[in-house]
């Protein structure tokens, strides 16, 4: 391993570090709000945004990568709350059944789109793998802005996530504009997901969200160590995946997402 | 001087779930520190009601006045019990979400925190203030739901099946509490599976099935005709020796 490795290797160690962040916060309220699947909705919707916005630009217009993949993800993410309608009481939608439809939609509007810009196929699925020694200073930089927007929305309406999360129907009664506060949780975590993308890609994404906060939440007393539990776990898994890397011929964010898959099933063993 | 006294008035009230009609032409009054208890078969209404007068959801006809500040306690089958939350976070959502204090960093006032402190004391659970509510047990949690909702000093208390997975001696307490309220003024009302425990503190009964088959006194109210007409059975009742009436449930339950 040559020197020439080591700014690789920081922006790596600060992809995980600004991953786990959102791991940490993202990742516990996704656990919490009981909507897993949604980041693997959301990633998907990206990765359409993402083709759309290239067919666009083979047409003449610029529309950042980023922008198409954030816009449709928060899209997708609106749609599987609106038809879950967790803001109105009685009878709703299951939450995981509204996100699977508005997943299975993303999914073939990605592929269609692909098939249009077939030149261009590479760079979308890029995002659908990702790789933590190929980002540039300015995915970092774009990384970070985008998790402090996810920061500051979340510390703003902290509670409103958290009740809503909790027991929406005594939120509802309380005056709490629940079904407004709900799209904006979905938002959030769309928005996050598409902010690490780049980093572990669009379906290991979802290792590194759900399985943190799914094992944090297991062993964690309050809710503050659920936030801590899961940063550790993942910024462990990902220092780990990256320093096995160098041993073995495989990609750092598929390693980190083995390990912290596994670490819930043997947590799921430990503490049954 | 009447008119004064309502807390919550009802009129030809109709709610619907997607064009499913849940209740329908029901008129009720209920008068400030009255304490009245909802009955009815499964889907009868009897959450609707209680939704449609905290405002939860809109009339397709009729309306829903209310005087003063609502406290809610629905069923704990919608609490997430997947999170770590603690029993004094639990309170303070309440409270919190009231003066729409949602920012991480919004803190209670001193006074509020009383508020939180008093509402756990009123149902003996105020030492579990630090215990995580989702290892308390099923009465304990349902004490720290009504604390949520009576913190907020509330002049109408709503409650959705409150003795659900409740002990005799909670059951106990939680009667006593509701009892001291509806004394001080606080208008009671609870939707129950088995009226027998509340029937010498109720003021009122309604016995609802998507329509309001009868509302008043419980000796008026709990007659075959009313809870064959409710039920689709009627429910026999048994007068107890401080002269109340008492339906005999037995396997027969809303």
């Amino acid at each position: 391993m040559g020197e020439v490795m080591i700014p690789f290797l920081l922006r790596a160690i600060v992809a995980i570090f600004i991953i786990s962040i959102n791991a940490a916060i993202t990742g516990t309220f996704t656990v919490f709000r009981n909507v897993s699947f949604l980041v693997a909705g959301t990633a998907h919707a990206a990765l359409a945004g993402a083709a759309l916005a290239l067919i666009l630009e083979s047409l003449g217009f610029h529309v950042p990568v980023l922008l198409g993949g954030v816009l449709f993800a928060i899209f997708a993410a609106i749609s599987a709350g609106y038809a879950s309608g967790r803001g109105k009481v009685g009878r709703r939608e299951d939450t995981n059944t509204a996100i699977a439809i508005s997943f299975a939609l993303s999914m073939s509007l990605a592929v269609l789109f692909i098939s249009m810009v077939r030149e261009y196929a590479a760079r979308v699925w890029g995002l659908l793998i990702g790789d933590l020694f190929l980002l540039s200073y300015s995915d970092l930089a774009i990384m970070f802005i985008t998790t402090l927007l996810v920061i500051a929305i979340t510390a703003l309406f902290y509670r409103a996530f958290l009740y809503l999360s909790f027991d929406a129907e005594a939120a509802i009664a309380s005056g709490v504009k629940v079904g407004l506060y709900d799209y904006l949780l979905l938002s959030t975590i769309a928005l996050s997901v598409v902010a690490i993308m780049g980093g572990v890609g669009a379906i290991l994404v979802f290792a590194m969200f759900v399985a943190p906060a799914a094992i944090a939440k297991r062993f964690a007393k309050s809710i503050s160590r659920v936030f801590l539990l899961s940063f550790l776990i993942s910024f462990s898994s990902g220092i780990a995946g990256i320093a096995l890397s160098f041993y073995l011929p495989f990609s750092p964010g598929a390693m980190a997402a083995v390990m912290v898959s596994s670490t819930y099933f043997v947590s799921v063993f430990v503490k049954k | 001087m009447e008119a004064l006294m309502e807390a919550v008035v009802i009129k030809d009230l109709c709610c619907t779930y997607d064009g499913f009609v849940a209740i329908d032409r029901v008129n009720m009054i209920v008068n400030k520190g009255e304490f009245v208890a909802i009955m009815g078969p499964n889907g009868g209404g009897k959450t609707t009601l209680l939704r449609a007068i905290a405002g939860m959801i809109k009339p397709q006809r009729g309306y829903v006045k209310v005087k003063g500040e609502i406290g809610y306690m629905p069923q704990k089958e919608h609490v997430n019990f997947e999170i770590p939350i603690k029993v004094r976070e639990v309170v303070e959502m309440g409270i919190m979400s009231k003066k729409k204090k949602f920012s991480l960093f919004s803190k209670l006032s001193r006074e509020e925190k009383e508020l939180v402190n008093n509402a756990l004391k009123a149902v003996d659970m105020l030492k579990f203030v630090e215990r995580n509510f989702t290892e308390l047990s099923g009465g304990q949690q349902q004490r720290v739901l009504l604390a949520r909702a009576i913190a907020t000093k509330p002049d109408i208390l709503l409650l959705d099946e409150p003795f659900n997975g409740v002990d005799l001696p909670t059951q106990e307490k939680i009667i006593k509490l509701l009892d001291n309220l509806a004394s001080e003024g606080v208008s009671v009302i609870t939707v129950v599976h088995n009226v027998s425990p509340l029937i010498h503190h109720v003021s009122r009964i309604a016995l609802l099935n998507r329509e309001l088959i009868a509302y008043g006194k419980p000796e008026e109210v709990l007659t075959p005709e009313n809870t064959a007409k409710t039920y689709g059975i009627p429910i026999p009742t048994t007068v107890c020796k401080e002269g109340y009436i008492h339906p005999l449930f037995g396997d027969i339950h809303g």
